[in-house]
């Protein structure tokens, strides 16, 4: 059974005068241990793709399945929920709060969490990214290939199914980018958890499982 | 991380304390200052509050109060001292060629009615007399030495101190016994000195409703307990302005933090966003913002509460000379209000930003970072 599945997925938006179909029957899946990278130009609606399987925002039509319970209709709070407990965010500009340490950063999701204590896996999953010598630095000591790996540890800090990454590497240059993309292959192995990432970088494309390539909406 | 959140901005933050810190000095300093004024106006009274005066009124058939008349009262106000007195105004000349206007009071019971300076004040006064330390002062009169009036010899026995306050006789005064006015025949007031201001007020009652029937006034009775009560109502709305004066700072100082806080959630959009998408739920993101904004609040109404009370000592030195009077409850307790009224401003002020923060779509507030 696929982790996440994407069943007829219409998403319009309304700008006043115009509707604009971001997503046109889109039907999408991925399984644990696979790797999907969506690729397409920009305004083709791979963003809104990722927000729909992110449970950030709701579809138009069409149904949203997550570990094959339909999801579509649920509310913001629920949705926060599923979030918190099933998925993690790697985004193209890492996103770490400045003023937390590294391993304040990963432990950032559950920090509202009074009953459970993450430190532990916290600390060893930053030791997973080779930052265990960088617990107590803050992001503006942090190069942005570490920043990276601090948001790829703080992804997987709530053991999720699903990691959604945004342009990991983005803001990174061919070699850290490299890194990364092996860290992100190892911990998807580790983990057996499915990753799916939105790309215009043809180096995203070697280290897929699979590609789905998006154009005006359409899965190609 | 609410704290490191705030320190992130230190100058947004620190002005947005010092907001306010000036609001809570303004409201508690200036209670305080009410306070103080009250006290200041309440001393000045002094004693005078459980006294009520007995003058002849507009109906009496005589000059004066009769010996009856004074029995009655003290039959009709009893628990109480009534000084029955006699008073006439002289020129007093001395050898040096000073002269002084004086009130002369004729008495037989000065003790409780005046503060010696030097010399003593008998309850008893059966010879001698008691002269204003200042008239003394102008005469160059000296305890021991003669007074003529009416044709008798006074030795000065006692001088009275200079009465600071307001009240009655407070010019030049010369007390004689009642032996002095013989051939006076009528009392011209008397004094009823009860145990507190209630009993006084109540003594005077008393009086007016045993001597005066509808429209007729035989018995005028003054009390200083309305006095107090007109003084304590005045200061009650003076105190009140005052607070609303602190009031109105401390609403600007909150809509100061409405707008570091809408800035700092504005700027932080994108984070918010984050923590949206990872899992942090709505009412988390709530509390963080809430939990900022009383800090600002609970700092600066620390601080706020420790300049009032040097404003306070300060303000209790100038008008009563006893710093320490800010301590006391009926004035520190103003340093608890301006420190809640921060609080709770700084919270009232945090709670639109914080939910606007928390209800924005994470889509919405990733795409605009």
């Amino acid at each position: 059974m696929s982790v996440i599945r994407l069943d007829g997925v219409v998403k319009r938006y309304e700008t006043g005068v115009e509707t604009i179909e971001a997503l046109k029957d889109v039907n999408f899946y991925a399984d644990r241990g696979e790797m999907v990278v969506v690729t397409g130009p920009s305004g083709s609606g791979k963003s809104t793709m990722l927000n729909m399987i992110g449970l950030l925002d709701i579809p138009t039509e069409g149904e949203i399945y997550l570990a094959g319970r339909d999801v579509s209709d649920f509310g913001e709070d629920e949705r926060t929920e599923e979030r918190r407990s099933q998925l993690g965010f790697v985004f193209q500009n890492f996103h770490l709060l400045p003023m937390l340490t590294a391993e304040e950063n990963v432990e950032l999701p559950s920090m509202w969490d009074t009953d459970v204590d993450r430190r532990e896996r916290a600390v060893d999953l930053l030791e997973r990214v080779g930052l265990g010598e960088r617990l107590t630095h803050t992001p503006d000591e942090l190069s942005g290939g570490q920043q990276q790996r601090v948001a790829i540890a703080r992804s997987l800090i709530n053991e999720p199914d699903i990691l959604l990454a945004d342009e990991p590497t983005g803001n990174l240059d061919q070699d850290t980018g490299a890194t990364v993309l092996d860290e992100i292959t190892r911990l998807k192995r580790e983990e057996n958890i499915a990753v799916v990432s939105i790309t215009h970088d043809e180096q995203l494309v070697e280290y897929a499982d699979r590609v789905v390539r998006i154009v005006d909406g359409v899965v190609q | 991380m609410a704290w490191r959140n705030l320190g992130r901005n230190r100058t947004r933050t620190a002005l947005a304390v010092l907001g306010i810190v000036i609001g809570v000095i303004a409201i508690a300093s200036l209670g305080m200052a009410g306070v103080a004024l009250e006290q200041q106006a309440t001393s000045s009274l002094g004693s005078l509050t459980d006294q009520a005066i007995v003058s002849p009124g507009e109906d009496i058939d005589t000059d004066g109060l009769t010996e009856t008349q004074v029995e009655t009262i003290r039959d009709v106000a009893p628990a109480t001292t009534v000084i029955p007195q006699k008073t006439n105004r002289t020129e007093l000349s001395a050898r040096n060629g000073e002269k002084a206007n004086v009130q002369v009071t004729g008495l037989e019971n000065p003790a409780p009615l005046y503060d010696i300076a030097v010399g003593d004040a008998p309850t008893r006064l059966e010879t001698g007399t008691l002269i204003s330390e200042s008239t003394a002062r102008t005469l160059g009169l000296e305890i021991g030495d003669p007074i003529e009036y009416d044709g008798q010899l006074f030795r000065i026995r006692g001088l009275i101190a200079s009465d600071s306050g307001f009240g009655p006789d407070s010019g030049g005064e010369l007390v004689l016994p009642l032996s002095a006015f013989n051939e006076q025949d009528y009392y011209n007031s008397v004094t009823i000195i009860a145990e507190d201001g209630p009993a006084a007020t109540d003594a005077a009652n008393a009086i007016e409703a045993h001597f005066n029937e509808d429209d007729d006034e035989v018995l005028s009775v003054t009390t200083y307990a309305s006095v107090q009560e007109n003084i304590t109502s005045f200061t009650d709305t003076l105190e009140l302005a005052l607070l609303g004066i602190g009031s109105i700072s401390l609403f600007v100082a909150s809509v100061a933090i409405l707008n570091v806080m809408l800035m700092s959630t504005i700027e932080r959009r994108g984070e918010i966003g984050v923590l949206r998408a990872v899992g942090v739920r709505r009412g988390e993101v709530l509390r963080m913002i809430l939990i900022e904004a009383a800090f600002l609040g609970v700092v600066g109404g620390i601080v706020g509460a420790a300049g009032s009370l040097a404003v306070g000592c300060v303000i209790f030195h100038l008008l009563a000379n006893d710093p320490a009077l800010a301590l006391a409850w009926s004035s520190s307790r103003y340093l608890l209000y301006g420190f809640t009224f921060a609080l709770v401003a700084s919270v009232l002020s945090g709670i639109y930003p914080a939910w606007k923060a928390a209800n924005e779509s994470p889509v919405d507030a990733l795409r605009g970072s």
